[in-house]
């Protein structure tokens, strides 16, 4: 008996995150338009019950790099406050690196980091560095090891000039670097990331990436990302969540959800001479039409098909075959359109 | 550094140098804010020496120097109790700024009570030297206590004026956990109405008819700025102090389990606005 409990324990200290059967309802006030709604409300208020996730279940391994996607208000954020003792869960069990996050004990906060695209722990009227010297006595964080993490992410992130310069006159970018500095000087072992690149151009994005990328192998720590960025998620997770309205719709690889996802493939075409457009039509989905160019979309059974009939009734200069890009599989998955999944995981 | 007392307290320290250093980020504000209280000062001032202008006249108890001594002492007394950082919280709860300190290994209490500190430090750094200044343009005849007792008393009712005010406060901001658009107005209610009014900080509450003195003396409010410049003034005798005290001490109790209970309560309904 005590053999079996050991080795439970044993199993669920590898895991950094579980949540079991997750369930989260908010209560929000519906207000009615104008002057007199405003009123009514005030005096009875009718509430209603918003059910922001709905029994969700997924696990993370210790120095996993998971992608959370979703499209907006599908529950992510929600399920990354949960996940770092904000908010208070309806029901269901949750557990991070061996704790309830909602105690909210020192132990637990000492090895995570919540970074949100738009909320900033820096002090808005004073230089960065002032924050950091703040984090390092909260997180009480040894003054050499400090000097050695602060210099090695200062440099990483190049942002040696900006540290003593009021906040408020940084740049976005510029400040979500430094945000992130601030969010990573106590070393975390897990990290939630809310769209960390998050109105970043893209020399910054990259940055951004090749940083998170870097700092998951390095220090082994298990990162739970959510972004809107299609490349984000592509550069960075093998494995991905899909969650809509409250429920996970797929758990697995990236590259599953891809080939289940992937019903079709696409023709590039180059037009020797100009051709019936109609005729097209017949085969395939007219994706681009820009002469010489066409892209058609046709499933995946009858590429083979299709092309040989493209070749043999139009005059082609050149012809692919593509699989569809991950973006636009992905920008599919965001506008909920259906995936489904076994009950997998 | 192993004692865990010491880590904890140099946590803290360090929460207060960084609330200093913010202090002067806004110095122009913070300037506008000690000029507005020496301004209420000299009108004070003025007002009360011309009711007293007639020589070795007394009202209400106060004869001139007394009354002065009670409008000087209101600038200490008012730098020490009312002048706060707390105010923010009820902004942070509605924004959802709370939720940076909320993943962050520190005691949010401490933290506010900590930067606190700090504001009264500053501010009555100040308002010595505003003291000084005032008193050498003024003039004013200054009652000095010299009794060891209302000295000590004074002090032990100044620092439980301090966790009254901030207890209070606290609770107040915790209104935006249900109504997130009603912060300010709860603030308003209760600094500017109820403090300013109640505690003594307008005029001497003795002013005020008997039976409406002795409701208010169950309330925290006089607690606050009243009764210790009462003490200092040594208008009361050792057994209202001691009374004053008690009361005080238990109001200090019972708004520290409300303040608790209240939170416990917010945190839970907390939505994390801010996305």
């Amino acid at each position: 008996m005590r053999k079996k409990n050991d080795k439970t324990n044993e199993m669920l200290e590898e895991k950094a995150i579980i949540i079991e059967h997750l369930t989260k309802n908010f209560e929000a006030t519906v207000k009615k338009k104008g002057l007199s709604g405003s009123v009514t409300s005030l005096f009875s208020p009718k509430k209603k019950t918003i059910r922001a996730l709905k029994d969700i279940t997924f696990q993370l391994e210790r120095g996993e790099l998971v992608g959370f996607i979703g499209p907006n208000g599908a529950g992510k954020t929600t399920t990354l406050k949960i996940l770092s003792g904000l908010l208070y869960p309806t029901a269901g069990f949750i557990q991070v690196l061996g704790f309830d996050p909602w105690n909210r004990s020192p132990e637990f906060l000492k090895q995570i980091s919540l970074v949100m695209g738009q909320k900033n722990q820096l002090w808005w009227d004073l230089p960065a560095i002032d924050t950091f010297e703040l984090n390092r006595a909260i997180y009480e964080i040894p003054n050499k090891r400090y000097e050695k993490v602060l210099d090695e992410l200062v440099s990483l992130l190049e942002v040696k000039k900006l540290l003593n310069i009021q906040v408020r006159k940084l740049s976005l970018g510029q400040r979500m670097r430094l945000e992130l500095i601030a969010a990573l000087l106590h070393e975390p072992k897990v990290l939630f990331l809310d769209e960390p690149t998050i109105g970043l151009d893209v020399v910054a994005q990259q940055k951004m990436r090749d940083f998170i990328y870097d700092y998951n192998r390095r220090h082994k720590a298990t990162i739970l990302l959510t972004s809107h960025n299609m490349d984000d998620l592509a550069n960075l997770t093998k494995r991905v969540v899909v969650i809509d309205k409250g429920e996970i719709l797929f758990n697995g690889e990236l590259k599953e959800l891809i080939g289940q996802f992937a019903k079709e493939k696409l023709i590039t075409l180059y037009l020797s001479k100009q051709a019936d457009i109609k005729k097209f039509e017949e085969i395939g989905e007219i994706k681009k039409l820009e002469f010489p160019q066409v892209v058609l979309s046709v499933p995946r059974e009858i590429t083979a098909v299709a092309s040989a009939e493209l070749l043999q009734h139009f005059p082609i200069a050149d012809l692919t075959i593509e699989e569809e890009s991950i973006e636009s599989i992905i920008r599919r998955v965001f506008k909920g359109e259906k995936v489904r999944q076994s009950k997998g995981r | 550094m192993k004692n865990p007392i010491l880590k904890n307290l140099s946590r803290y320290l360090a929460v207060f140098k960084i609330s200093f250093h913010h202090e002067f980020a806004y110095r122009v504000s913070f300037v506008m804010w000690r000029v507005r209280n020496i301004i209420q000062i000299f009108v004070v001032f003025f007002l009360w020496d011309t009711v007293f202008s007639t020589q070795g006249r007394v009202i209400f108890g106060y004869d001139r120097s007394r009354m002065l001594t009670y409008v000087f002492g209101l600038i200490i007394v008012r730098a020490l109790v009312l002048s706060t950082k707390v105010v923010d919280v009820a902004g942070h709860v509605s924004r959802g700024e709370l939720s940076n300190y909320l993943v962050r290994p520190i005691n949010y209490f401490k933290y506010w009570f900590t930067r606190d500190l700090s504001s009264k430090f500053l501010n009555i750094s100040f308002a010595g030297v505003e003291t000084l200044i005032l008193y050498i343009i003024l003039r004013p005849p200054f009652f000095i206590q010299t009794n060891p007792i209302s000295i000590v008393g004074f002090l032990v009712s100044i620092v439980l004026a301090m966790l009254i005010f901030f207890l209070l406060l606290f609770i107040v901001s915790s209104v935006p956990f249900w109504a997130p658009e009603m912060g300010w107005g709860a603030h308003f209610l209760v600094t500017v109405i109820v403090v300013e009014f109640l505690s003594g900080a307008l005029f001497p509450l003795d002013i005020l008819p008997q039976s409406l003195q002795s409701i208010l003396s169950y309330t925290p409010f006089p607690y606050l700025i009243f009764f210790p410049l009462q003490v200092y003034l040594g208008k009361v005798s050792t057994i209202v102090l001691l009374r004053g005290i008690l009361v005080s001490s238990v109001w200090v109790i019972l708004l520290w389990f409300a303040m608790k209970s209240v939170w416990r309560r917010g945190l839970k309904a907390y939505q994390a606005y801010g996305r």
